[in-house]
């Protein structure tokens, strides 16, 4: 009895080393992978990594600007990675995140004059529910006609950017020559952290990151103990089993793709009241996209979301350090998240590795 | 206005913005008929143009420019081969990962290259096949107008395209590569036991669609704009797999279907220029393709079948 139930915890242990263990490694060899790629291109990669490093954790400042960019990275990455745990794809969260910042932009003007928790509230429920309906079509069209929501949802992402950059341009644009929306009011902003606790104090990180902490408990929560997840999860493992035991496919695929949807709005939401007080049409810098890189990192482990969205927080903070101070285009960090996807996607290629030196060991013996 | 809107060159520059499309659409076509999905088609053909624009400006020559545009699609394809087939990750991931490795390589070696985000500098276009200009009165001149701008107005990858669209749906249905390759998509297995190698098949297939994709690439930057700017594809990789979808997995279907979607590209490009009489802001405009694909996928999907063993991966019993 003893024996099984250290086996038990064996087993769990080994279980939860893989699910660190890969996707550490894979960081490791996508910076390695990437050292050499600066290094072709004529540049220093220890003096690229150490500005880097710098710009995401070298001062409180630079701290806070990392928890800045982690922020809807964390939205965006539990909204894939909730897609994912019921099979679906939902590749389109950055056009879900810009229908989200637009009902932020929207309310927190209306909602003026009002007491900040309320406005806070109804802005953040509203940028959900705003989110959730820009997946909804694609959603129906999932479950009723089986259209891929990778070609939908993408579709769906163009149509949100141009009706956003209609918006900023027309009839929300503010005063003035920039195409944005007006300044939103202080109680339709989120404080930043050092307003609320004591730390970091010259640094631009707000509340949203707390709120997306927050969310990824409640969402593993949802996950592992709700009715509502275990439908998800079971849709996502086998849809023809589920059916077959009572669940509906496809109005969990509805549900599902309406929460991812509604978590990526939040992301446009919190970054509308917490960073920019405001909406234009480059308020994202793909934050939707990262998210597919977070959610694959973090294996759809909404806890693992967290310090995974930390990662490509500070990849992303570090990397403007790094140009400057290196000549290294910052675009060097979307190679990374691409290398890094290989990798914790391509989990055979450690055994193909193996496989391979193997074979060769036996065949030349 | 009707007749201002409705010229030979609305239909020319729907067949010109068909042919990326159509180009991307074979490729997915060919993909997924061997049974890999290919959402990387937007990332190779961003690599395509990209690769087209730096070779033109090194070797001065356009048609180089094209050659190497059409190995880098095919090497961005190798990668998701090998991610797909020989280590048997989620092809759809891994197509995502391609999509985002071309937006980052891309945009890292234009600044390495050139010192500027952006778009590059202009280089070499390929210039249309036919140089004649068409001239003549009345009737007639009016036919020879329609007949020149439709038909001979082209640059060479347009007559590419049309040319690929016809030898893919030949080769697809007459021949034995055709039929090894549905057998591969539909039923791996039988193929296998009937001594087809599905590994090999399955990879000629992922690097031929990312030639078409570097090809459709091409397209673009040398022949439709002339340099590369950032992202310069926009989302034309997944609306061609809608195209291919619309087609219903056939070379034929394929170009038939961008032709719809390059006809409402023309559209929304002439109606702007109507600015002052249809008062609706151009994003809704620039909007319609998008929209026009997703109406396509409603209509259409459940009626379409896709082959049998998409998106699994094959291990040998």
């Amino acid at each position: 009895m003893a024996g099984k139930e250290a086996k038990r915890m064996g087993d769990r242990l080994a279980v939860a080393a893989e699910n660190v263990g890969i996707p550490f490694i894979s960081v490791l060899i996508a910076i390695a992978i990437a050292s050499v790629i600066i290094w072709i291109a004529g540049f220093d990669p220890v003096a690229a990594f150490s500005a880097l490093w710098k710009g995401a954790f070298g001062s409180g400042r630079q701290i806070g600007e990392t928890m800045l960019r982690a922020t809807p990275l964390m939205f965006t990455g539990l909204a894939v990675a909730y897609g994912f745990r019921a099979g679906l794809f939902n590749i389109g969260a950055e056009g879900q995140l810009f229908m989200g910042g637009l009902a932020a932009a929207y309310l927190g003007i209306v909602l003026a004059g009002l007491p900040a928790p309320l406005n806070i509230a109804i802005m953040l429920v509203a940028g959900a529910a705003v989110g959730a309906a820009w997946a909804f079509i694609p959603a129906l069209l999932k479950a009723k006609v089986g259209a891929h929501e990778v070609i939908t949802t993408m579709m769906f992402t163009y149509i949100g950017r141009y009706l956003v950059s209609w918006l900023v341009t027309g009839p929300l644009k503010a005063e003035g020559q920039i195409p944005q929306t007006e300044k939103l009011p202080l109680e339709s902003t989120l404080p930043r952290l050092h307003e609320v606790f004591a730390f970091f104090p010259d640094s631009r990180a707000h509340m949203g990151f707390i709120i997306a902490i927050v969310l990824a408990v409640v969402v593993w929560w949802i996950l592992k103990y709700t009715t509502l997840g275990f439908e998800a999860r079971a849709v996502g493992f086998n849809p023809w089993a589920s059916e077959n035991s009572g669940i509906s496919v496809s109005a969990t695929t509805v549900k599902a793709l309406c929460i991812s949807g509604a978590l990526a709005g939040l992301a446009g939401v919190t970054e509308v009241m917490g960073v920019h007080g405001r909406l234009f049409d480059q308020f994202s810098s793909g934050f939707g996209f990262t998210g597919i890189a977070v959610a694959l990192l973090a294996k759809n482990n909404p806890i693992g979301v967290i310090f995974a969205a930390i990662l490509f927080g500070a990849l992303s903070s570090g990397s403007g350090t790094m140009q400057l101070e290196a000549d290294v285009p910052s675009k060097l960090i979307f190679i990374i998240q691409a290398l890094i996807i290989f990798l914790v996607a391509a989990e055979q290629l450690a055994k193909w590795i193996v496989g391979r030196t193997r074979k060769g060991v036996t065949e030349s013996a | 206005m009707l007749n201002d809107i409705i010229t030979p060159d609305l239909f020319a520059s729907a067949i010109r913005m068909a042919t990326p499309l159509a180009l991307a659409a074979i490729g997915g076509t060919i993909c997924e008929r061997s049974g890999i999905v290919n959402i990387a088609l937007e990332g190779m053909m961003l690599v395509g143009a990209f690769a087209g624009v730096v070779a033109s400006m090194f070797f001065g020559n356009a048609w180089i420019g094209v050659l190497f545009a059409v190995l880098a699609g095919a090497l961005m394809a190798l990668i998701h081969a090998f991610a797909s087939i020989t280590l048997r990750a989620d092809q759809v991931v891994s197509g995502t990962a391609i999509n985002i490795l071309a937006l980052g390589l891309t945009g890292f070696l234009m600044e390495v290259i050139y010192g500027h985000p952006g778009t590059t500098d202009p280089v070499a276009r390929l210039l249309p096949l036919f140089s004649a200009s068409p001239s003549g009165d009345g009737f007639f001149g009016e036919i020879w107008r329609w007949v020149y701008s439709i038909f001979f107005s082209h640059t060479p990858i347009v007559y590419m395209a049309i040319l690929i669209a016809i030898a893919g749906q030949w080769a697809l249905y007459k021949t034995t590569w055709g039929l090894r390759l549905r057998a591969l998509g539909e039923h791996p297995r039988a193929a296998d036991t009937v001594g087809i190698s599905v590994t090999r098949g399955r990879y000629s297939a992922v690097v031929i669609s990312g030639a078409l994709g570097g090809l459709a690439g091409a397209n673009l930057s040398l022949e439709q704009v002339g340099s590369f700017t950032e992202n310069m594809t926009n989302g034309r990789g997944f609306i061609a797999l809608a195209a291919n979808i619309f087609g219903r997995w056939t070379p034929g279907g394929s170009y038939g279907a961008s032709l719809l979607f390059g006809f409402a590209d023309a559209l929304q490009i002439k109606l702007q220029l109507f600015r002052d009489v249809i008062t609706i802001p151009s994003q809704f405009f620039l909007m319609l393709p998008y929209v026009l694909t997703v109406v396509v996928l409603a209509g259409v999907v459940g009626r379409a079948v896709a082959p049998a063993a998409v998106g699994k991966p094959y291990e040998k019993g």
